[in-house]
């Protein structure tokens, strides 16, 4: 028993470097070193989140770090393998130069204001030794710097530095994220959520369709602003006093019971903090230079969000229907209104309030985010402990799937990907079509950012090279972002779902049905929103 | 899988001893319910949950008994730094608490509940149920596998509070 329980994780393990030495074995042939070292990592990385061997988080900084080791300038295999400069020298009228300097391309790597340049050259003659050629170029000139090895890798690819891969850690996604986190730690430990949970929840009444109807929307704007899970854990708090005020029969209960994780789930949709596979699509517009305003991500997601909530809401009426007229709800709790939770309230506002009106007043999300990172303890609002118990974690997964985004940009391992598949055969709604089906059925399966970092570098360099007419990069990365939150049909698809389950007041069966129903309607919503609305604009 | 968790009967009386077996076996599903007739074979259970790297949720011990009684006995486990005993609730079970008695549970014993004899089975499930939710909340022991059996709502709002699971 004890040994069946240890032998995934090293499966995983072996599997994962097996993986890994596979780039390296077969080394494709329009793959450079660069991109082979990317794809290595890449194979290993995706290996070890499906697999899960180690924690996700953990494969994150792990990617991390072999992408400062193998990719960046000051890594030791860009060290090592630095290009030796040799200079050219005329002689009878044309150059001569070492013969290796000469690329596989027939170029030659010249050095001009610190980088590297390929010139074409024509070669007349080589040395009785076939060390050196002659050749004729008029780039070239007496004395000139050139790269003694033309094929050396870090002439067509220069490493960025280790910085670039180490800033993930703290770019402005990721702060964006913190800042929801630190406001959601301050909620937790003043009761605020549960408290405007309880006050939202008042207007919807006793009618077992609209109490539903009501958790639903709560549920959807909390997890929009803090995490999806934690969203849960609370809301399942709530719904099982009512639980417990419905026959024990009534299938009812599965509804509540669904109820609660599937709005957690959409509503992560709702905002760019309300789940981390957003970070990943904002993480790879903003290596090219495109922002989504904080507004715009709302404006964009929200008729998805409203649409699929409401639909939701009536497929389980239909399918759970509930055998009474009338269930009691307890709503005490109250506002606490000591100085620490006023001063929760007012930077909670104000943040919310800046956030929400970006496009008014173009501050940045992420600088607006740093707010409460510092005013919350600043006030005493949060101390020390709630800082330690952040979800650190959660920031390293975003950051190590950013980071191998950036990556698989930079040394066009993505691109590589592209070329593998006739793309422009299927057309720009073939794309996306085919892209968010992919996103919505991995995240069925593995982690939702596992699935966001895996698609999204793909999609848009896909995008990005041109192949198709018509689609926006910002299409591109909402579709695959907000397929990854719509994987929902499975216990293990979200934590939301997991916690659901773990009540007992439903079977897997309940949640397959009414998750593969929900998924299909959301993922005609993600290609309907794409082409309606969202091609139009961006 | 967690390593197991462990609940402790201690009762010197087989027909009591049986009676409350009898009464904890709805939470078999998720422990192992241990049943001891002395302090001596508790202890010795105890040794054998440190050989296998179990843990000791629950202590529900009978006070009068031949040999060492169950106040002592409880006492003389909080000094321990066994892994196995770190958190455990204790709950004294008796038929005869004098005033003494009592305080005496409470300074030296450091139980956590006190149930008195005759008991009735829903009191002894609730009391239970509630040691239980509170060592799992205790010892941040992954509260899914436990919320059916125990008091789910408390364990929720641990999972809301100390932001339990994160989102992947």
């Amino acid at each position: 028993m004890a040994t069946k329980r240890n032998l995934k994780p090293i499966i995983g393990l072996i599997l994962g470097a097996l993986f890994f030495s596979l780039p390296f074995i077969f080394a494709p042939e329009a793959l450079s070193l660069a991109g082979q070292i990317n794809l290595a990592i890449f194979l290993l990385a995706a290996t070890l989140w499906v697999m899960e061997p180690i924690p996700i988080y953990a494969t994150s900084v792990v990617v991390i770090l072999l992408l400062i080791i193998g990719l960046s300038q000051q890594g030791p295999l860009a060290q090592w393998t630095q290009p030796s400069e040799t200079s050219v020298t005329a002689v009878e009228g044309a150059w001569q130069i070492p013969a290796k300097a000469v690329d596989d391309d027939g170029r030659v790597w010249l050095r001009s204001d610190s980088k590297w340049r390929a010139e074409s050259v024509e070669v007349i003659g080589e040395s009785p030794t076939n060390a050196s050629v002659r050749v004729r170029s008029n780039a070239l000139s007496e004395g000139a710097t050139i790269a003694a090895r033309g094929n050396n890798w870090q002439l067509s690819f220069t490493p960025p530095s280790y910085t670039n891969y180490l800033n993930t850690l703290a770019s402005p996604i990721i702060i964006l994220f913190l800042g929801g986190f630190v406001l959601a730690a301050g909620a937790v430990r003043y009761k605020l959520d549960t408290n405007l949970c309880r006050f939202m929840l008042r207007p919807f009444g006793t009618r077992p369709a609209y109490i539903i109807l009501g958790l639903m929307v709560v549920t959807a704007l909390l997890s929009g602003f803090m995490s999806n899970t934690a969203t849960t854990a609370m809301m399942v708090a709530v719904i099982l006093p009512i639980i417990h005020c419905t026959p024990a029969q009534d299938r009812f209960r599965i509804a509540l019971a669904l109820s609660i994780p599937f709005a957690a789930n959409i509503g992560g949709i709702l905002t760019p903090i309300g789940t981390p596979p957003n970070a990943i699509a904002l993480g790879a517009l903003a290596s090219r230079d495109i922002a989504i305003p904080f507004t715009t991500w709302m404006l964009f997601t929200a008729p998805v969000v409203i649409i699929l909530l409401a639909a939701t809401w009536l497929l389980l009426m239909r399918m759970y229907p509930c055998s009474v007229d009338k269930l009691p709800l307890e709503l005490k709790g109250q506002f606490q209104r000591n100085r620490k939770a006023i001063a929760l309230y007012v930077i909670f506002g104000a943040t919310v309030l800046l956030w929400v009106t970006e496009s008014l007043h173009g501050l940045p999300s992420a600088m607006i985010a740093f707010m409460p990172v510092a005013l919350l303890p600043a006030f005493g609002v949060i101390g020390k402990e709630d800082i330690r118990s952040l979800p650190w974690e959660v920031l390293w997964l975003m950051a190590g799937g950013i980071a191998l985004g950036y990556a698989m940009n930079q040394t066009g391992l993505a691109l590589w990907f592209v070329d593998l598949v006739p793309w422009s055969n299927l057309g720009a709604f073939g794309i996306l079509a085919a892209f968010g089906v992919v996103a919505i059925l991995l995240a069925t399966f593995i982690a939702n950012t596992v699935a966001a970092t895996l698609l999204i570098p793909i999609v848009m360099s896909l995008v990005g090279s041109g192949v198709v007419e018509g689609i926006a990069l910002q299409t591109a990365a909402l579709t695959v972002a907000l397929g990854a939150s719509m994987g929902m049909s499975l216990p293990i698809s979200t934590p939301p779902n997991a916690i659901a389950m773990s009540t007992g007041l439903l079977q897997t069966g309940h949640m397959i049905r009414a998750g593969v129903v929900v998924g299909l309607i959301g993922y005609g919503l993600l290609l309907a929103s794409a082409f309606l609305f969202w091609t139009r604009v961006f | 899988m967690e390593s197991s968790l462990s609940i402790i009967c201690l009762e010197d009386e087989p027909e009591v001893l049986e009676a409350i077996l009898r009464d904890l076996a709805p939470f078999e599903e998720r422990f192992r319910i241990e049943p001891a007739a002395s302090a001596q074979e508790a202890r010795e259970i105890i040794t054998s949950l440190e050989e296998a790297n179990g843990q000791l949720a629950l202590i529900l011990c009978d006070h009068v008994m031949p040999g060492e009684n169950g106040i002592h006995f409880l006492g003389s486990l909080i000094s321990s730094e066994s892994p196995v005993l770190q958190d455990t609730r204790k709950i004294l079970l008796t038929g005869q608490a004098g005033h003494e008695d009592t305080i005496e549970a409470i300074n030296e014993g450091g139980i956590h509940h006190y149930l008195t004899k005759p008991w009735d089975a829903d009191t002894l499930l609730a009391a239970v149920r509630k040691q239980l939710t509170r060592y799992i909340i205790l010892r941040n022991i992954n509260p899914l596998p436990y919320m059916q059996l125990l008091d789910a709502q408390a364990l929720a709002e641990h999972m809301h509070d100390k932001n339990l699971f994160s989102e992947g």
